[in-house]
């Protein structure tokens, strides 16, 4: 598995889309995330395990706490990524919409006959 | 209408949603008739659709190629009818052929695409499943749009944690 793959896979789970969520707002260490996600330590640290494997997260040494931080490159390639399909997509749309506007008009004018 | 919103509903999956100020009988129109197909389905600017063949049977094959305007480069998609429900529904198999354009393979196995269509007050509510064969197609897809130098977006971020 490539890293962008192993992004998509962590982000698969919504808990670890929760733990990321919250990170994105600062430093946790994991007993600030088990009061947070009321889960248990073992299973906060499986999650952040697989997390820190796919590089979304890392995580320094502080005395006896090793608080987890949210590291954002992994995440840009997926996001840059949706909002390039979003981007193709909705010019589409936006030329459908355009059509629906005519074939509404015509349907109206066709009613009037 | 909003924009369209795309997420990631599993991990072989992508999932786009839009609504449509028209009620469903045209928007079932603008998606199957070939000669409205061609004025809106166009990959990118500056590219025409010179082949568009469409079938609302099941079992039955289209075909849809792209052409660039200005160097001819060609690409294309081509697969079969799995469901078709009038109004409400059209799955089918996607075989991407790269033609001459250097976009990369999109992988080998087909994926399947499922469109439904529903209508609420006389707005039309579209979406659009595309299931890749695996994860590692879903993956050459997805760096084959790859583009760089966009800045990380956190409005994007929270549509992948909301998905």
């Amino acid at each position: 598995m490539n890293r962008l793959d192993r992004a998509f896979a962590a982000l698969a789970d919504p808990t670890r889309r929760g733990i990321v969520a919250h990170l994105a707002r600062g430093e946790a260490t994991v007993s600030d995330l088990v009061s947070r996600f009321s889960l248990t330590q073992p299973t906060i640290s499986s999650h952040l395990k697989v997390l820190e494997s796919a590089g979304l997260i890392s995580r320094r040494r502080v005395a006896q706490s090793r608080p987890c931080r949210l590291e954002t490159r992994p995440l840009k390639a997926v996001t840059d990524w949706l909002e390039q399909v979003q981007e193709t997509w909705e010019s589409s749309y936006q030329r459908l919409d355009a059509l629906l506007i005519e074939l509404k008009q015509a349907e109206k004018k066709e009613r009037k006959k | 209408m909003k924009p369209a919103e795309v997420s990631l509903p599993s991990d072989t999956e992508v999932l786009i949603k839009r609504s449509f100020d028209a009620p469903v009988h045209l928007v079932w129109k603008a998606y199957t008739e070939p000669a409205l197909m061609r004025r809106w389905l166009t990959a990118m600017p500056g590219w025409s659709m010179p082949v568009c063949e469409m079938t609302t049977h099941v079992g039955g094959k289209y075909r849809w190629r792209w052409r660039n305007n200005e160097n001819g480069q060609e690409f294309g998609f081509t697969g079969e009818m799995l469901e078709v429900v009038l109004h409400s529904k059209i799955k089918h198999t996607q075989i991407y052929d790269p033609g001459d354009c250097e976009f990369g393979s999109m992988g080998g196995e087909p994926s399947v695409i499922t469109v439904t269509f529903s209508e609420v007050n006389g707005i039309t509510n579209v979406a659009t499943l595309i299931k890749f064969a695996s994860k590692a197609d879903r993956e050459a897809a997805m760096s084959t749009g790859m583009t760089d130098g966009m800045e990380m977006s956190y409005q994007a971020l929270d549509g992948v944690l909301a998905a």
